[in-house]
């Protein structure tokens, strides 16, 4: 399955290379033999679902782990990267999804940090070193003057602010893990360009994303990780969409039909009439019924997310009024919220949806305690009936781990996702909200999780979903409202639900199209 | 942590899984190992029963102290006040029953009550009024200092101290078991039971684990934070009682040295059977090992110095433990 490697590759030694790595934690195989070569200055695109192995791969390369077998070699060399600190003598940096700066310090300071600063009077020269920074800042592109302090910069900056630092160490491979995650359209844009202008000057890039959109434009070559091992490698001519997906899946990728739209007949459950919270949300009015999907689209910062939260009493009305089954509902708190009926996914899963250190059954029971315990007096756990539960819900969401004492932790993005889900499916509420139910979850996984919210509705429960994927709304909602500046603009339903009509719907409404985007 | 181990040499996985076994048995295999020396260092006075149960007795009271500790940092928490509390409830009962001829039950039930409400203030100042959970409790645990000795005028109680209220925490009750004995083992069962066995319990480490998750999860976090709070609270209250009760006095600040044990015994605990979670059971292993050596001192006659150094010591030596081999194990 491997292609041949390109002419630009075959005629050099590779700039980094690992040969046949593996690396497992406890039992569990993480990695069961990769390889991987990137050349000097090329822009090597690294794919796999959830759990393939990219982040074990690149935890090794940046000294944070060992290989329990295997080979890296830079510039033909054997290396053995025992510490961060070595990673970085070898040329490499790593930018990762969660930048870390030290709040209190400038711009220049976070540049220069762990860097030999020339010194004056044994005292740091920081405007030698400013010199030293400023072009290489003006060339990747930051605006803020590097006196500022980091605090309040945006992500797109902080990006920036890495790669500088990245260059400033003389990097000659940079690792960015997921860029444009948390970047509207724009900032991903001048990413891009930087990456393009980085790759010309001999600066290789490894470009780790699900994004295969982006993975197709930028790459010159691409590396596909499955369960662990490197199962394709494509050149440029080869990265097609399809057979990205392929390599990836390993077999054919279930299809989603589009939904087949009912318009919702069910009796109204939750009614929202002139919702305000400044400055977000300036005025939000509609209707969900039993068994409906209802979809709330629009541009990051449209106030969709700002909803879901008056929605769950995680935050207070400055105007407005809602109503549950035609009774009134004002939560005071999100305890309310869940005690009237409601519930939530939340968009970080991993900070705020699960206990990562506790068991799958704990996360899985945390909503569910009154209905697993011996008796409301005496509030003993029912270890049986606890166990029977996490077991039927394990295997009806088909959750990949290997017992329901196992940390949830140790499941891949798509099962902690599924165990959330699942928590809810357990308390069935009247209302659930899914804030980006798929963000992060590999292919595979998320064609499931839409199959599971459908089937929710389709046995009575409301459900609302929150999503910046411009496919995943069309795929997965009877109806959608596109927010824009706080309000509905556009309803959607039917046939007229399309990537398209939301897309337009989001930027045509919204006033000023300074720094607004799907992503 | 990580570059240190793994760093100088590639460890097999044998190697991993044994060392991670051993962060999780350490506190375990340590109070064994020193029960063993001593036991052949001084095989008549320190393996005996008289001497297990004369450690035992001692150390309950820490360990209840530790054991509602445990409750406070189980949910994310440090409480402070414990100490200085349990010294103003000893006071207070003391005097109650002294000065204000109470009868002792009603005396005892009046200042478990009360410990349980200094807990609702801690617990109302960290999570209503937000104020970090050290200073908080800090500030409350000096205020308590200075009602002891406003209370008492600093002047220890000792006269007209009923004979009744000594054989509280002196008496023995079943099979000759020492009432403190069989007092800790129903306040520990029964924390235990509460955090390892009840739906409470399941919230209580879901908001220790990851209080936002909790709170979306429906969980009240703010109630269960204050749940801690008292529970640590009545768990002090209950120390002061039965410290005034051996002592045959109320005097200021006699229990202010039990903040210290408990908190080693609650970290030591921390790094017992779990990597890094307070639990009950690790609490009483951790007391345990800090009675069992106090006493072995003792017994050798070791200067009082040896024991704070060896407390120090042995919590350092103990956590730092855990947390390598849980490094190794995570590398």
């Amino acid at each position: 399955m491997l292609a041949p490697q390109s002419p630009r590759a075959a005629d050099a030694v590779p700039l980094v290379e690992a040969e046949d790595v593996a690396k497992s934690y406890g039992g569990a195989h993480a990695l069961k033999g990769v390889s991987l070569s990137i050349a000097a200055g090329e822009v090597h695109g690294l794919v796999g679902a959830n759990g393939a192995g990219k982040s074990t791969l690149i935890r090794i390369l940046a000294g944070l782990t060992r290989p329990d077998r295997g080979e890296i070699r830079v510039e033909g060399v054997p290396v053995d990267i025992a510490t961060p600190h070595r990673a970085t003598e070898l040329g490499m940096s790593f930018i990762h999804q969660e930048l870390a700066f030290i709040p209190g310090m400038t711009v220049l300071q976070n540049i220069m940090l762990g860097i030999p600063k020339a010194s004056r009077f044994g005292m740091v020269d920081w405007r030698a070193a400013a010199r030293e920074v400023a072009p290489i800042a003006a060339r990747v592109g930051i605006t803020a003057p590097l006196s500022a302090s980091v605090k309040g910069l945006s992500t797109a900056e902080n990006w920036l602010i890495n790669i500088c630092r990245a260059l400033v160490r003389k990097a000659r491979l940079i690792v960015m893990d997921e860029p444009t995650a948390s970047l509207s359209a724009s900032e991903s844009e001048k990413l891009f360009a930087i990456v393009e202008d980085l790759s010309a000057s001999g600066v290789a890039v490894l470009y780790v994303s699900h994004r295969l959109d982006e993975i197709q434009s930028l790459c010159d070559r691409v590396t596909v990780f499955r369960d662990g091992r490197s199962v394709a490698r494509l050149s440029r001519a080869q990265i097609t969409r399809p057979a990205l997906v392929e390599a990836i899946v390993g077999g054919a990728v279930e299809h989603l039909p589009p939904a087949a739209r009912h318009p919702a007949t069910g009796d109204v459950v939750l009614e929202v009439d002139g919702l305000v919270r400044l400055p977000k949300v300036k005025g939000v009015t509609f209707a969900l019924r039993r068994g409906e999907v209802l979809g709330l689209g629009g541009l990051v910062g449209a106030g969709r997310t700002e909803v879901a939260r008056l929605l769950f009493g995680a935050d207070r009305l400055d105007a407005g009024a809602m109503r549950l089954e035609g009774r009134p509902y004002a939560p005071r708190s999100p305890t309310a919220a869940v005690k009237a009926g409601l519930g939530l996914v939340p968009e970080e899963r991993r900070a705020d949806g699960l206990v990562l250190s506790k068991s799958v059954a704990f996360n899985l029971q945390l909503s569910n305690l009154a209905r697993i315990v011996r008796s409301p007096a005496l509030p003993l756990i029912d270890y049986r009936r606890r166990e029977a539960l996490s077991l039927k819900t394990v295997r009806d969401l088909a959750i990949k781990t290997a017992g329901i004492e196992t940390p949830v932790g140790r499941l891949s993005g798509g099962n902690q996702q599924k165990v959330v889900i699942g928590r809810w499916l357990l308390r069935a509420p009247k209302v659930l909200i899914l804030d980006e139910p798929t963000r992060g979850v590999d292919i595979g996984a998320r064609g499931e999780i839409h199959k599971l919210i459908r089937a929710l509705a389709a046995e009575g429960m409301a459900v609302i979903v929150v999503s910046s994927e411009p496919d995943e709304l069309p795929d997965l909602c009877d109806r959608v409202l596109v927010m824009a500046e706080g309000r509905i603009v556009r309803e959607l339903s039917g046939e007229a639900v399309s990537r398209n009509a939301i897309v337009e719907a989001s930027y045509a409404e919204a006033a000023p199209p300074a720094e607004r985007s799907f992503a | 942590m990580t570059e240190a181990v793994a760093g100088n040499r590639r460890l097999t996985p044998e190697a991993k899984l044994y060392l991670g076994l051993f962060a999780r048995y350490a506190t375990i295999i340590g109070l064994v190992a020193m029960i063993a020396v001593f036991s052949l260092l001084s095989p008549r006075a320190f393996p005996t029963l008289g001497n297990f149960t004369n450690v035992l007795n001692q150390a309950s009271l820490a360990m209840i102290i530790a054991g509602g500790l445990t409750l406070a940092v189980v949910v994310g928490e440090l409480d402070l006040s414990i100490g200085f509390a349990a010294s103003l409830h000893g006071v207070l009962v003391t005097g109650l029953i002294v000065a204000n001829k109470l009868p002792i039950p009603v005396a005892i039930a009046i200042v478990i009550a009360l410990g349980a409400l200094i807990g609702l203030v801690n617990g109302i100042i960290v999570t209503k009024v937000r104020v970090n959970s050290v200073i908080a409790t800090l500030g409350v645990g000096t205020i308590l200092t200075g009602l002891a000795f406003a209370y008492s005028a600093g002047v220890p109680i000792v006269a007209g101290v009923p004979e009744a209220f000594l054989q509280v925490s002196l008496g023995r009750w079943l099979f000759g078991i020492p009432n403190n004995i069989v007092i800790m083992a129903v306040v520990l069962g029964g924390l235990w039971v509460l955090v390892e066995r009840t739906s409470l319990g399941q919230e209580i480490q879901a908001v220790g684990g990851n209080p936002a998750a909790a709170r979306l999860a429906g969980i009240d976090v703010g109630r269960i934070k204050t749940l801690g709070f008292v529970v640590s609270g009545m768990c002090a209250a209950l120390t002061g009682v039965l410290l005034a009760s051996r002592l045959g006095s109320g005097t200021t600040s006699a229990a202010d040295s039990y903040l210290l044990t408990a908190f080693a015994a609650v970290f030591l605990g921390s790094a017992t059977l779990r990597d890094g979670e307070f639990h009950v059971l690790g609490t009483l292993v951790g007391a345990l090992i800090i009675a069992f050596g106090f006493n072995g001192l003792n017994i050798f006659g070791a200067p009082t110095f040896s024991q704070y150094v060896f407390q120090g010591a042995i919590l350092i030596v103990a956590v730092g433990l855990s947390s390598l081999g849980r490094a190794v194990a995570e590398s």
